[in-house]
């Protein structure tokens, strides 16, 4: 019987490998992750080199710790994502080291609301997340997406949507519990 | 759960709570499986929003510096960093290369003039790419200095169930096509691309229909929808 020599090997192998010390592995998952790694952790950071530090990060640390992850919780790309999220919400509430000039920094909040506008369009119809979101009222939506698909903290989304701090809060508070709720 | 345990969790998944209000909220998290259950659930669902990012092709400078970190130990060279060496399509893009000067798209004025003004980035190179059969406008390409490029459809490409529309293009056809990414739904993206020498004017930019994920052999593979060369606005 004959193996296609190419066929992808599902991530979590590959971690289980990584966790035995086997170098190729951590490069073979590294060709499958880390592209899209590096365009989520972008989306939070704006910058390339500072997505691509993220992901070095986690590859790196991944390396010293791939055993714990445990694949009865979860996938290993959803693992990945996580830790990329957190790695990448960590620089960017770190934000000293990251310096953008003034007037761009206001164009990039622009940018923002057009990048999480876009995330929500782009979900499947059939996907239950674009319909409970859906179901939420605009502006908790856009509260919601703004601080999830860029990385936006209370404070920076009230500025973008241009409303008080405690406002944000509770638009945010709400919209996520009315989410889950329709999710479950 | 109570209605203040689901907002936290919200926050918490939304990456809001910060310092000591994270750290005791992990603490809570792992006392009580319902409220880990919770977070891993509403992770699982926003992980859809992760998956809208356009993919980025892998960076093999990004590895050298991953692997260079690793410690002691053989170097490992991902395998898709070898392309084939040739294929079929090689040698059309080689011909469409040639005739590059006949088929060079003059810009709309007005289009320019909306796209200089405020803080926005300027192109060095923009194309407009034609349709193969009916030559007409399908996307607009806009190429920056930092090798990122922004794509505007302007036609609404039909994409097959488990295809995607991959966009590429010709720095130099000694070496081939380089994928600049891939995409599927019809919006203006953003790409950031592979590391490429400046974009020159007669470049050749198109899009091809591939399988899911992209082409399997790192060249075009499918049927190309547009195509067209750049010209550096005036």
């Amino acid at each position: 019987m004959l193996h296609w020599m190419s066929e992808p090997i599902p991530s979590e192998d590959l971690i289980d490998r990584v966790a035995h010390g086997d170098r190729s592995a951590l490069a073979k998952l590294f060709e499958a992750e880390s592209g899209r790694l590096v365009a989520i952790a972008q989306r939070l950071l704006r910058r390339r080199d500072l997505a691509e530090e993220a992901v070095q990060e986690v590859f790196l640390r991944l390396w010293g710790k791939a055993e714990s992850f445990d694949k009865t919780k979860g996938t290993a790309r959803g693992w990945l994502t996580v830790s990329v999220r957190n790695r990448a919400l960590n620089m960017l509430r770190d934000g000293a080291r990251i310096d953008y000039e003034d007037t761009e920094k206001l164009a990039e909040l622009g940018d923002r609301a057009a990048d999480a506008r876009a995330a929500f369009e782009a979900l499947s119809i059939k996907d239950s997340l674009k319909h409970c979101l859906s179901a939420l009222d605009e502006k908790k939506r856009e509260a919601v997406l703004l601080c999830y698909v860029t990385g936006l903290n209370h404070g920076e989304a009230a500025a973008t949507m241009r409303v008080p701090l405690g406002t944000m809060k509770s638009w945010i508070k709400r919209g996520v519990a009315a989410l889950q709720e329709c999710l479950s | 759960m109570t209605q203040a345990e689901l907002e936290r969790v919200g926050e918490y998944v939304l990456g809001l709570l910060e310092g000591p209000d994270a750290e005791a909220f992990e603490r809570q998290l792992a006392q009580s499986p319902e409220l880990a259950a919770a977070v891993d659930r509403l992770r699982r669902h926003l992980h859809a929003l992760d998956d809208t990012a356009m993919p980025l092709p892998a960076n093999p400078e990004l590895w050298a510096r991953i692997d260079a970190g690793l410690g002691a130990g053989a170097t490992v060279v991902p395998s898709t960093r070898l392309p084939p060496p040739d294929n079929d399509n090689h040698n059309s893009w080689m011909r469409f290369a040639g005739l590059a000067a006949s088929v060079l798209v003059a810009l709309g004025v007005g289009y320019l003039a909306g796209s200089t003004t405020g803080a926005q980035r300027a192109p060095v190179m923009v194309a407009v790419l034609l349709s193969e059969d009916a030559m007409q406008p399908g996307a607009i390409v806009e190429a920056f200095a930092d090798d990122s490029v922004r794509l505007m459809p302007l036609d609404r490409f039909e994409v097959p169930e488990g295809r995607v529309l991959e966009v590429w293009t010709l720095p130099d056809p000694a070496t081939g096509p380089v994928s600049l990414g891939t995409f599927s739904n019809p919006q203006t993206i953003n790409l950031a691309g592979p590391d490429l020498p400046p974009p020159m004017s007669g470049q050749l930019y198109e899009i091809t229909l591939e399988p899911a994920g992209g082409s399997p052999t790192g060249r075009p593979t499918g049927p190309i929808l547009v195509k067209g060369f750049a010209k550096a606005p005036l």
